[in-house]
């Protein structure tokens, strides 16, 4: 699945320029530490932080989507900081446990 | 839901509340954000978290939950647990990440989540992902059928493949009618695995003698009364095996019988 | 025998917490791993002759690097954590490096050692080249890379502004506001 197909299915709204990748898995946290220990290349990344260093580590991560769940305002330099790095950077109202329902639903897998 | 089925669907273990696994929760709160937990979690609530430390369980306690399952094996090592205990918050850690406990969860809530059926394509491995019990009464002709008519349910809401879920209601009710008919009282356990779905039919009561004769087309040991009522064809068994991919059958005279049934999803 | 080209995955991963703490007189940082408990954001105590502010508690944790192939081990135990600069010296070595990386889709990160940070303390530039093929072996290099800096390049600590990748305030009970340099 790519990005641009999971946007559709699931409704999410793009906040930043990105160009659309392959989904290969899903990692789904708040703590920066455990993407950067767990997550691989290519997963979306479920989460409910907004602060700018999710880029950073988004980007060293190399996830191909970063998701903000539970209906977050999203600052201004976040989505700036996602767009240079054209990191996707999603955004849904629906809370994280009831997200990842849909996410398994359209048969996406941990790596 | 119970935090014991939480607990064995997590294949968790517990750190604190062994006595308080029979609780049943409304609400499952995923956050590694402790302000978000305090803003938006309501009581009666589990919090699934990566988050081992005490603050966790503080949040926990001053949200009103119930209970706190650390994922990825996290474990406290800042006092948490005596908190915990005394705040009468239980206190779980499961190896599994957020996605697939959140998955797990919500598969066996089975509110949560519609799958279709054709993308069944689970991130677990070969492991249970759902299960549920239900109990029998002998000879209680009014209620016969109940657990297999909630054994349909849940495999409908997880959207299996309609002509499985007929073999597995076909044989779950036959099974049942059994335990009604012969027994003093039993249980059905039915376990979901990515691959194969389980039906456990385990009773108490007269058992059976010649588990051969028993599987024939037409041998019955039913009473006249029930054969009235339309039941005791002798065609239970063999109907069971022509709707399961695997039987097992064994009994003990005086005792019981258990009855194992797999259907390959 | 031919040198095995490592292909690099984190291993011994431990979480647990940063801690940063401050003197005023003189200043001086500095920060420490611990996994047990953590001290409280805000906490001064007394060491010697100097009075000590704890700043931060973040929770990060430590790792090493091992080969996937032939099992050789790289230990990262002195690598703090890593930072992304936000630009705020346009005179500071890292933001320079930056800013021209940047044109060859080139994105920096920090690698920082613990403090106070002593003459011997510099990090290999081995090292820092093995957690470069570390995030570069894990991305589709034909879109960006990552390149890693050394902290030797920032002159003063407590003029930096830059982001550490890790949580902070998760801790806190109060809704996430803006971050506050530790320094």
């Amino acid at each position: 699945m790519t990005t641009k197909e999971l946007i559709e299915n699931l409704n999410l709204k793009p906040l930043s320029k990105f160009d659309h990748r392959e989904i290969k898995g899903v990692f789904v946290s708040d703590m920066l530490s455990d993407v950067m220990a767990g997550a691989k290349s290519g997963d979306i990344w479920v989460t409910v932080q907004t602060h700018k260093s999710v880029i950073p580590a988004a980007n060293l991560v190399d996830v191909s989507a970063v998701i903000i769940t539970s209906n977050k305002q999203v600052p201004q330099d976040t989505i700036e900081l996602a767009s240079k790095h054209s990191i996707a950077l999603l955004w849904t109202e629906l809370p994280t446990f009831e997200f990842v329902g849909k996410l398994y639903a359209l048969g996406l897998m941990t790596t | 839901m119970k935090i014991k089925n939480i607990k064995d669907i997590l294949d968790a273990e517990v750190i604190v509340g062994d006595d308080k696994l029979d609780i049943d929760v409304k609400h499952i709160y995923a956050s590694d954000l402790m302000s978000d937990v305090l803003a938006f979690g309501e009581p009666n609530s589990i919090l699934l978290t990566g988050l081992a430390s005490q603050q966790a369980i503080i949040s926990a306690h001053m949200a009103e939950f119930d209970g706190v399952v650390l994922i990825r094996g996290k474990k406290t090592k800042d006092g948490s647990e005596k908190f915990a205990r005394d705040k009468q918050i239980v206190l779980l850690s499961t190896q599994l990440d957020m996605y697939d406990a959140c998955v797990r969860i919500g598969l066996a809530d089975n509110k949560q989540i519609i799958l279709n059926s054709e993308k069944l394509a689970f991130p677990v491995k070969n492991n249970i992902i759902l299960s549920h019990e239900f109990s029998v009464d002998g000879n209680d002709f009014t209620n016969a059928g109940m657990a297999s008519t909630e054994v349909k349910a849940v495999l409908k809401k997880i959207g299996l493949d309609p002509v499985l879920i007929r073999r597995v209601a076909i044989s779950t009710y036959e099974s049942e009618m059994n335990v009604v008919m012969h027994a003093k009282r039993g249980t059905v356990k039915l376990s979901v695995t990515p691959k194969f779905i389980q039906v456990i039919i385990e009773d108490v009561g007269k058992g059976i003698p010649d588990i051969k004769m028993a599987m024939q087309e037409g041998y019955t040991t039913a009473t006249e009364e029930m054969r009235a009522m339309g039941f005791g064809s002798g065609m239970g068994l063999p109907n069971i095996k022509k709707n399961s991919d695997e039987l097992d059958l064994s009994s003990e005279v005086g005792k019981g019988t258990c009855l194992r049934l797999k259907f390959f999803i | 025998m031919p040198e095995c080209q490592h292909q690099w995955e984190m291993t011994h991963i431990e979480f647990g917490f940063l801690v940063f703490e401050k003197c005023s007189q003189p200043y001086s940082l500095r920060t420490y791993f611990s996994t047990k408990g953590h001290p409280v954001i805000g906490e001064k105590y007394r060491d010697g002759n100097s009075d000590w502010t704890v700043m931060e508690n973040a929770q990060s944790f430590l790792f090493d690097l091992k080969c996937k192939r032939c099992e050789h081990k790289e230990d990262f135990r002195k690598i703090m954590g890593f930072m992304h600069c936000t630009g705020c010296l346009p005179d500071c070595e890292v933001e320079i490096m930056q800013k021209r990386f940047e044109l060859q889709k080139k994105w920096i990160v920090v690698a920082f050692g613990f403090l106070p940070k002593k003459e011997q303390d510099s990090i290999p530039i081995e090292k820092l080249r093995i957690l470069e093929d570390y995030f570069n072996q894990r991305r589709d290099t034909s879109r960006s890379t990552i390149a890693v800096l050394s902290y030797d390049l920032i002159e003063d600590f407590s003029r930096c502004k830059g982001d550490f990748i890790h949580d902070v305030g998760m801790l806190s009970l109060e809704p996430p506001g803006e971050k506050k340099s530790p320094f």
